[in-house]
């Protein structure tokens, strides 16, 4: 199965009751706004929160759960994981905290524990432990609008294009989350442009782990070739400056 | 005092100034000692230490290959020292990372947490292995001075030519992986940087970098010792470093052109100047003062040329690794002091290494004499010890520890309480709330708040004497004082004494003795209670003891009196909506106060609110 979330802008109202679901149910502590935070309401300690956009619209942020995550191709010591219902979790054992992945996210979303002496970093886990036990994520349960809903990705792809069919001239013929990036778990539909969610970038089609992966695949063979390459000039130079030391002599 | 003295006592200085950084670096956390964020988690020690370190260091692979792999002979005479340079700069980079790293003693996950997939990962692994190679490299130098490891050192000079080409094999894979580690980046890595290239780039900029790094090094070294430079073998190397240069002209600017970016280099703004001043200290300069042969064999113009090279390439590495980034809500991210001194620590004690190693060690072909051998410079110092520190002559340990722990002290004063402890917020003071029995809580006006049944609860508290519930201390000579008139600040603890007020004539002029009795030490601990003079200031029968005149902030004050009885009735009437946040954060509600003008800040904080037009 592969869980995941469609936000319908067009429908929320803008409570906030997704955000405070979530904060009860990750067990959050109180935040103020930071120095270091971005202007998106997302903190280490506010893992969704609503963004309004163009139009009076608004949306829910949060970690987008992407198919071929960056930032699970990032990590050097694998505390990212894509887990096998879509949600990608964040093993605190593991991190060293080199902040690789807030560099690679193309959304800006995994955020840093900067005022903690033992800093960790903080994203959405689309409630992986609730999902795993058959639930829902605590902001899908809390919305009183039915504006975020939870299931399997084809199924909310299907009402997607459903809604945009239906109703037409209300929402922009696109599904936000269906390509982008390689796709995304997390869709969204809106009567306005989203990418000011996005941190305002265009966003192209392709998974970001593959504009590494030519480089990381020729590895080996990088280093085959030079080793080899080197010690066979060794080799040349060392009988060349053999031969021309003997050669006076014949 | 000598040259070489006189950098020492200023790296002892800088070393000790990082260190009293660096202390509050892991007492508080990064966001205390650091201008990093969320929108640019990376900054001055990923570039500089880390990226620009490891390039520094590229000396090492590329002298041993032009001495042992291609047999150049004549660049003999710097190829110790280059492994040296090179050998602690990895030091140094590895020491620079602990900083940076949120977990530095989770650094060994690396090696037993796999993730092929990550560029990092490879920069790693490559980094420790080559920091082991380096330190086999170099390990026969001192080897020399101790005969009991003469076997050893056979053993090392054995495997010298595959331990080579292993450094070369390494090196070349993780200089081009840190270009690597950007190439996931492409929406945040501005245009002009940002290339399908980087890695070849920085590959080629590398192998440059460290052929000028040996250069500089080679000519500050002779000043220093007034030793005699290679002058002539450093002639070879710039002619070299020139085609290397060009090499990484053409690279770049095809690329540039490949990708439809060339347009952009005539537009303004500070990215573009910083490109062009980046080639220009880099490459375009450097190539062409090494073109003439003038120049390539003068000492000035090598070290002119060199450093100049030196620098542009650092500043790529800096400009890549986060100071061009496309910021995220226009987040500009500009390096704190704190994080410079931590750089400049960590490099000084490197150097200060290098200096202590040539001194002791046969690093050149004559080891430069150890100026504290000098009887006249140094006289009785070493018998009557802490004594002389008058004389100016005195040069050794004493005076860089001195210099250390001024420079420590010096630092700790300059870290800023307030940063320091403010935990990354700003002073938000909190205006009154306003209405009648219904009052409307919104301390900073953000238009987010509560709207507090004032009357109602009063009422379910039992009426006029439920006051003292909440009301746990008035301003002298007020019954009911408001929230916010002891709670000045939205997250920060206030003063609610105003000590300097009470000291002034508008305070009534206290003498000390009012309340300090003048037997006993000044302190908080030991002056009289507020309450002794102030009789009404806490009402009788108040559940909420005041512990101390510092004021908790205003949202923790509010949740500290609300939630503990919403939590307590919600489980005793079985309603646990009533403990939920949403419960009294129900609405967003835009302030209108005349009193405010319409200034865009007001209007954006939702203070007064511009016609609506729909």
């Amino acid at each position: 199965m592969s869980a995941a979330i469609l936000t319908d802008t067009t429908k929320c109202v803008g409570c906030n009751e997704c955000a405070i679901a979530c904060k009860e149910v990750n067990r959050l502590a109180p935040d103020a706004p930071r120095r270091w935070g971005l202007d998106d309401g997302l903190s280490a300690r506010n893992w969704t929160s609503i963004v309004e956009g163009p139009k009076r619209t608004f949306a829910r942020k949060q970690c987008r759960h992407c198919l071929d995550p960056a930032c699970v191709s990032a990590c050097p010591v694998g505390a990212l994981s894509k887990t096998e219902l879509g949600a990608v979790v964040y093993d605190n054992a593991k991190c060293m905290g080199c902040r690789y992945c807030m560099m690679a996210c193309p959304y800006g979303i995994p955020r840093y524990d900067w005022d903690q002496g033992v800093p960790y970093v903080r994203k959405c886990v689309l409630c992986y432990d609730r999902i795993r036990a058959g639930g829902r994520p605590a902001c899908t349960e809390a919305c009183p609008a039915k504006a975020t809903i939870f299931g399997e990705r084809d199924v909310l792809l299907a009402e997607a294009h459903r809604r945009i069919r239906e109703n037409p001239g209300v929402y922009v013929n696109k599904v936000w989350g269906e390509r982008e990036m390689g796709g995304t778990a997390v869709l969204y539909i809106s009567n306005v442009d989203l990418s000011f969610l996005a941190g305002g970038h265009p966003g192209g089609n392709e998974p970001l782990p593959e504009r590494t992966a030519l480089a990381m695949h020729s590895v080996p063979f990088v280093f085959t070739g030079v080793v080899a390459g080197m010690a066979g000039l060794n080799w040349i130079i060392a009988r060349r400056i053999k031969r021309q030391s003997e050669g006076p002599d014949e | 005092m000598n040259r070489v003295h006189r950098l020492k006592f200023a790296l002892w200085l800088v070393v000790g100034l990082a260190a009293a950084v660096a202390a509050a670096r892991f007492a508080f956390g990064l966001g205390a000692t650091t201008n990093l964020s969320d929108a640019t988690p990376w900054g001055f020690w990923i570039g500089f230490d880390v990226m620009g370190g490891v390039a520094l260091a590229a000396g090492g692979f590329i002298m041993t290959a032009a001495v042992y792999i291609f047999k150049l002979e004549r660049l003999h005479a710097v190829v110790r020292s280059a492994v040296l340079t090179a050998f602690l700069g990895y030091v140094a980079v590895a020491v620079g990372l602990l900083f940076d790293l949120g977990l530095p003693w989770n650094i060994w996950h690396m090696i037993v947490f796999w993730n092929p997939h990550s560029p990092l990962f490879e920069v790693g692994w490559c980094v420790m292995l080559y920091l082991t190679v380096l330190s086999l490299e170099f390990f026969p130098v001192p080897a020399e001075e101790f005969s009991a490891l003469a076997r050893v050192r056979r053993v090392l000079m054995r495997v010298r030519l595959p331990l080579v080409v292993l450094g070369i094999g390494l090196s070349t894979l993780h200089q081009s992986s840190l270009g690597s580690l950007f190439l996931i980046m492409p929406y945040r890595v501005h245009p002009l940087w940002y290339s399908p290239l980087l890695p070849l780039l920085f590959l080629v900029s590398a192998i440059a970098l460290g052929m000028m790094m040996v250069t500089l090094e080679s000519h500050t070294t002779a000043y220093l010792y007034r030793r005699k430079p290679e002058t002539e073998a450093l002639a070879t190397l710039g002619g070299a470093a020139r085609w290397v240069l060009l090499l990484y002209l053409a690279v770049r600017f095809a690329d540039l052109a490949a990708r439809g970016q060339l347009a952009q280099l005539g537009t303004a703004g500070w990215r573009v100047g910083f490109f062009w001043f980046e080639i220009a200290a880099m490459a375009v300069v450097p190539v062409v003062l090494f073109s003439i042969p003038k120049v390539r064999r003068s000492r000035a113009g090598q070290w002119t040329a060199a450093s100049l090279g030196v620098f542009g390439i650092v500043l790529n590495r800096i400009d890549v690794g986060g100071l061009i980034h496309a910021g995220r809500g226009n987040v500009l991210y500009i390096p704190a002091w704190t994080e410079i001194a931590v750089s400049a620590g960590v490099v000084s004690a490197a150097a200060l290494a290098f200096l202590f190693l040539v001194e002791r060690f046969r690093v050149w072909e004559q080891r430069p004499a150890d100026p504290q051998a000098d009887p006249l410079t140094l006289p009785e110092f070493n018998k009557v010890g802490m004594t002389w520190l008058g004389v100016p002559a005195v040069a050794g340990r004493t005076v860089y520890s001195l210099a250390f722990v001024m420079a420590a002290s010096i630092g700790f004063s300059l870290l800023a309480p307030q940063p320091v402890s403010s935990r990354g917020i700003d002073p938000q003071p909190v205006r009154r709330a306003r209405g009648g029995q219904t009052l409307w809580i919104d301390g900073n006006l953000d238009g987010y708040g509560v709207s507090f049944p004032h009357e109602q609860i009063q009422k379910r508290l039992g009426g006029d004497s439920s006051c003292v519930k909440c009301h746990h201390m008035n301003l002298p000579r007020d019954r009911n004082s408001g929230c916010y008139e002891c709670h000045r600040d939205m997250y920060m603890a206030t003063d609610a004494f105003r000590h300097e007020w009470h000291a002034s004539p508008a305070g009534g002029r206290q003498a000390c003795r009012e309340c300090h009795d003048p037997a006993l030490p000044r302190a908080t601990a030991t002056a009289k209670r507020c309450e002794a003079c102030h009789k009404d200031l806490i009402p009788a029968g108040t559940p909420i003891r005041v512990k101390q005149y510092h004021a908790m902030g205003y949202v923790a004050a509010m949740h500290g009196l609300c939630i503990g009885c919403h939590a307590q009735l919600a489980k005793q009437d079985g309603k646990p909506e009533f403990a939920r946040c949403a419960a009294c954060h129900r609405e967003r509600r835009n302030v209108i106060d005349a009193s405010v003008p319409a200034t865009p800040e007001a209007i954006g904080r939702g203070i007064l609110l511009p016609p609506v037009t729909r």
